[in-house]
């Protein structure tokens, strides 16, 4: 800032020469100058300056002092500030010095117009030094002679201008050099001082303002030492393991301070200094013995000094150097325990007993074994077992019994205490109550409700609970006047701890009791995962798993489920932690549902997975009550419709399952005269063994004999009628052959095929008899037939009309039983195999049946229900029948048909669904 | 004698007599080390020993336990004014003969002669409680301009003066110790034991 100021003002001269002029020696000369030149003015301070004009230059260029103008920085200076003392000389007058800037210059206006400079000068403006106050010294010894004062001050406020400060000093009858402080303004160094002479010292500040002293500081030096620390420190055992002795060199002269000194020390590793009484080495020494210490312990030594008297500055500390004491024996006993495992047999404990390592202060030493007795309480005469270990756990089998178990540790100086623990064969005192824990300071502490009896000491286990890992028992003992104490070991945070208190008697222990502690719980390190168990309309079963030990972070306080439909809010309900399962309701059907779990310990919570179900659209037994009313209902009308068929079945059967004619069963082998010997066949009598019919009654049935019957009783059957006979036009049985027949085995007689044609101008066949049916060998009877048609189609086409084989095999057997009756009529036997079967109204079908037999005997009737009712009228009319009439197929094979009745029975039948069509 | 019955007068004189003791054993302590570092550097001989240096003042002297106070005073103080000059001379030659080469020997023998000078101080002012007189002029104790000696003299002249006042450091302090029984309350005064 000053620079750019001078700058401007040493160009300013340069522009305004025009006020300078050539002097007659060759000298440039300004026509004025200001008075006082270059001044350093005080902050605040009046200031006057005048500017003079040369006389040469009033001649020269007409100038004059009421013509000058002062500035300041190139800002012109209030008039009212100026007074012209003559005609070359004006003055300015600053009340302030504060207000003025550092270029002050004189001006004039030459020819009244131009302002041209005439001179300048720097204004410096600063303050005048402060006295300094505070001066204090000190002398630090740097060698064994050398001993540099150093003195410090304060120096004030700062002054803005070159200010020197100079440390004076000197004895009453001699001064010495000042002392010039080097880069600094409040301190300065004495390289060497004199002992036991005062000496005056005091601070001198001086800038351009003015000048400023200290109070002067009068003091003998050797009061103001600050020694070097003894050195060369030297540590040494004793021959007690409780000392160790100190030796060192003092680095300055007793001729120069008789010294004291402190004593620090500390076991290696601890933070902690301890220090030997101060009294105890407040005399000038070299060595000095520490008592006190615990033996086979390392120690760490500093040693400092100062003046005897207390006058002057502590040394720092010297080097720290380290010494062990001895060894001593140990102190007390190693702290005994024992776990028993009676899992194998409960007569015989496996008892594992551990003591601790003795802490470096107890084992005072290396301790070379243990020595461990036991001694069964319950036998005093058995010797007590010895045992010399090295570790720090033993394990024995023995008996379940009291024992009595002392351990003793040993060094190399001698044997501890013996620790002595008694194992009761069980644990019948009485047990510690409330037991409980706290977190405190980063450490656990368990505290316990002490047994009204006297407790020798208590004993705390404890594991860490995890699942990974087994729970490895830990422990530690109390004396038995405490009720709490602090774990002992490396507890960790969001762990949970199983802890176990037991107190030990003189004479016995109680049982444990145990509690489950964390020294900081967390969040659990994961949410349950949930799922459903079971899911219904308007419920959910959820169901899910506790956290395991380690997922936990600390106590499980409560499960809260959070469940949403899709754009629904979410509902969280909270839960017991001891329960596994929980039943949402007055949930919405059909609809899908997001639900979560969050476990919460003290610390918070942690969400588990999402899981999405979807309720279902009916309820419980909804469906059911749908279903089965359908299925009855199905089942119902199955059944109707069973009923249904059944009682139609005939017109079923003749719809679906038409009946194929068995040849076997053909007639027309009755025909033949040579038939009936060929008829014997083992078969038969297979079939018939006993021989049942033993006798035979023919019944010949005249076709007349149907107007036996009331009009009225015939009726209801004519439409009837009329379609059996046109059926029966298609069957292929003559004379009522409507069983089987064989087509292969049936070989038309052409003569009599003949004359059947032209009596009838039909078709007419040949009926070939099979004797055997299914299970029946066939027999070989060749019939005629009257029929010019294929056979085979003849015999589909009589399906329609088969009654079924038993019938026939009746009519056979009963034709065998006969003895030969060919014209047996072949209706016979159905109507008697009715006859067996019946059960039906009889009443209603007593017309029709006697219809049936005189009209169209030859003809089974095609519906069975026309059949059923038949064999339901049969046994009466039967039994009227058989007495005065013979059977008509009898007659018919015997003698053709009349003309009137042919139609009946032989006429092509119109054609119609399963009918015949003629060729 | 007259000013040295008041309280603080006796204190004042107490304090002198204690640290002047103190200064008188630190200055014997100096210089004994000055002494082994002056013959090494001036390559003398250790256990060489100068009978007798003129206008080296000596500190034997017979009866001495019936000098006075003043007496006693006055004796060291023409003494160590004498060192004083002595040193200052072994200084200039020192300086001269071997520069600023050695500075250690020169810091040392600098050392010495402020103590010197410094005891001479404390003498003075003990003469001042002593005496009314107080201590005579040091005009008349002016020490003669020194001869023209030769380089070994001068060496030899030096160790003679060290050694001298190594022995009057001894005697200053049994002096002032002595005078210390004489005034009352002289508890403070470091006993013979401690003294070195």
């Amino acid at each position: 800032m000053f620079s750019g100021w001078n700058c401007v003002a040493y160009g300013l001269c340069l522009l305004l020469n025009i006020c300078y002029f050539e002097a007659s020696d060759g000298l440039v000369q300004s026509c004025g100058h200001i008075i006082p030149e270059s001044p350093v003015l005080a902050l605040g301070s009046n200031f006057t300056a005048l500017c003079i004009l040369n006389e040469s230059c009033l001649d020269f260029g007409n100038i004059y002092a009421n013509q000058i103008i002062w500035k300041i920085n190139n800002r012109v200076v209030p008039k009212e500030q100026y007074r012209e003392i003559n005609r070359t000389v004006s003055s300015v007058i600053f009340n302030d010095t504060s207000s003025l800037a550092t270029l002050l210059t004189c001006n004039v206006l030459a020819d009244g117009q131009i302002e041209q400079n005439i001179y300048g000068i720097t204004v410096t403006l600063g303050l005048p030094p402060e006295k300094p106050k505070n001066l204090s010294c000190i002398v630090r010894q740097m060698s064994q002679l050398t001993y540099p004062m150093t003195c410090t001050w304060n120096p004030g406020r700062h002054t803005f201008l070159d200010t020197h400060f100079r440390l004076k000093y000197r004895w009453p009858q001699e001064s010495f050099p000042d002392c010039i402080p080097k880069g600094a303004n409040n301190s300065c160094t004495i390289s060497d001082v004199q002992f036991f002479v005062n000496l005056e010292l005091w601070v001198e500040a001086a800038n351009a303002l003015g000048k400023a002293e200290s109070d002067p500081l009068v003091l003998d030096p050797i009061e103001i030492v600050k020694p070097l620390s003894p050195h060369n420190l030297s540590v040494n055992s004793g021959i007690l393991p409780t000392v160790l002795k100190l030796s060192w060199e003092n680095q300055i002269s007793g001729a120069v301070m008789k010294l004291k000194f402190n004593i620090r020390y500390k076991i290696v590793g601890d933070t902690n200094w301890m220090q030997v009484p101060p009294e105890d080495t407040a005399s000038p020494r070299t060595s000095f013995s520490v008592q006190g210490l615990r033996p086979y312990t390392e120690y760490v030594f500093s040693i400092r000094c100062m003046k005897e008297d207390g006058v002057g500055y502590w040394s720092d500390w010297s080097e720290e150097k380290t010494g062990i004491t001895t060894e001593d024996k140990p102190s007390k006993g190693p702290p005994v325990w024992r776990i028993i495992d009676t899992s194998r047999s409960p007569a015989s404990w496996t008892v594992h007993l551990m003591w601790k390592a003795l802490e470096p202060f107890e084992a005072n030493g290396v301790v070379l074994q243990y020595e461990v007795t036991v001694r069964a309480k319950s036998s005093l005469s058995s010797p007590p077992e010895k045992y010399n270990v090295n570790t720090t756990n033993l394990t024995l089998k023995l008996p379940n019994g009291t024992y009595e178990v002392t351990v003793i540790a040993r060094n190399r100086v001698g044997a501890s205490p013996p620790s002595v623990l008694l194992i009761p064969a069980r644990n019948s005192k009485a047990p510690v109550k409330n037991v409980r824990t706290l977190p405190k300071d980063g450490k656990l502490w368990v505290g316990w409700t002490a047994p009204n009896s006297y407790v020798l000491k208590y004993v705390i286990e404890w594991c860490l609970v995890s699942n990974s890992s087994d729970c490895i028992i830990e422990w530690q003992t109390e004396s038995g006047n405490v009720q709490g104490t602090y774990l002992k070991g490396d507890i960790k945070p969001f762990k949970c701890y199983l802890i176990t208190v037991y107190p030990l008697y003189a004479d016995g222990q109680g049982n444990g009791q145990s509690v489950k502690a964390y020294l900081q719980q967390d969040r659990p390190s994961k949410g349950p995962t949930v799922q459903t168990k079971k899911v219904g309309k308007a419920e959910a079963v959820l169901t899910w798993n506790h956290l395991t030990v380690d997922e936990q972070n600390g106590f499980i306080r409560s499960y809260t489920i959070f469940y949403k439909t899709i754009d629904g809010n979410e509902t969280a309900v909270t839960v017991d932690p001891s329960k596994t399962e929980y039943t949402l309701s007055s949930l919405t059907s059909d609809t899908l549902y997001t639900v979560r779990m969050m476990a919460y310990t003290d610390e918070g919570g942690r969400s588990g997975p999402d899981f999405t179900f979807t309720t279902q659209k009916f309820g419980k037994g909804e469906i059911e009550a749908i279903v089965v009313p359908v299925c009855l209902a199905f089942l119902l009308i199955v059944l109707l419709g069973v009923l249904f068929c059944f009682n139609k079945r005939d017109l079923i059967k003749k719809h679906i399952w038409p009946i194929v004619p068995d040849p076997s069963k053909s007639n027309i082998a009755q025909w033949s005269p040579q038939v009936p010997a060929k008829h014997n066949f083992s078969s038969k009598d297979q079939m018939y063994p006993e021989g049942s019919f033993t006798d035979v009654s023919v019944v010949e049935i005249e076709a007349d004999d149907k107007k036996s019957f009331s009009e009225q009783d015939l009726k209801p059957f004519d439409l009837l009628k009329k379609e059996k006979s046109t059926s029966e036009g298609h069957s292929s049985g003559i004379g009522g052959s409507s069983c089987m027949s064989s087509p292969r085995q049936s070989v038309s007689d052409s003569d009599e095929g003949e004359t059947t044609q032209n009596t009838s101008s039909t078709v007419q066949y040949s009926t070939v008899v099979l004797n055997g049916y299914r299970d029946q060998t066939p027999v070989q009877v060749f019939s005629r037939s009257e029929s010019t048609q294929p056979l085979l189609e003849s015999e589909e086409r009589s399906e329609d009309h088969a009654v079924g084989g038993d019938s026939t095999t009746q009519r056979q057997q009963y034709f065998k039983q006969s003895g030969g009756q060919d014209e047996t009529n072949a209706d016979r036997p159905c109507f008697e195999r009715t006859k067996q079967v019946t059960p039906a109204n009889e009443g209603d079908l007593v017309g029709f049946a006697q219809l049936q037999i005189s009209g169209q005997s030859s003809q089974p009737l095609g519906l069975g229900l026309e059949k059923n009712t038949q064999e339901a009228a049969l046994p009466d009319v039967l039994q009227a029948s058989t007495e005065g009439q013979t059977v008509r197929p009898e007659t018919e094979e015997g003698n053709p048909l009349s003309v009137d009745e042919m139609p009946k029975s032989y006429l092509p039948q119109t054609v119609r669904q399963g009918g015949y069509m003629p060729q | 004698m007259a000013a040295a019955d008041s309280p603080s007068a006796a204190l004042r004189r107490r304090d002198l007599c204690s640290r002047g003791i103190r200064l008188a054993g630190k200055m014997r302590s100096d210089v004994i080390s000055l002494l082994d570092t002056y013959v090494e550097r001036q390559g003398l001989d250790a256990s060489a020993s100068v009978a007798a240096v003129e206008g080296v003042p000596v500190a034997a002297v017979e009866h001495w336990d019936e000098q006075g106070g003043t007496q006693r005073l006055l004796e060291n103080l023409a003494a160590y004014r004498a060192f004083r000059t002595l040193l200052a001379q072994m200084l200039e030659e020192q300086r001269e003969q071997l520069g600023e080469a050695d500075a250690a020997l020169g810091r040392a023998l600098a050392a010495v002669l402020l103590q010197v000078s410094a005891f001479a101080y404390h003498l003075e002012e003990l003469l001042r409680l002593e005496s009314s007189r107080g201590p005579p002029s040091e005009e008349g104790a002016a020490a003669p301009a020194p001869p023209h000696l030769g380089l070994f003299e001068r060496k030899l002249r030096g160790l003679g003066v060290l050694q001298e006042l190594a022995q009057w450091a001894v005697r200053s302090a049994r002096d002032l110790r002595q005078l210390a029984k004489l005034s009352p309350g002289s508890s403070s005064v470091p006993s013979p034991t401690e003294s070195p």
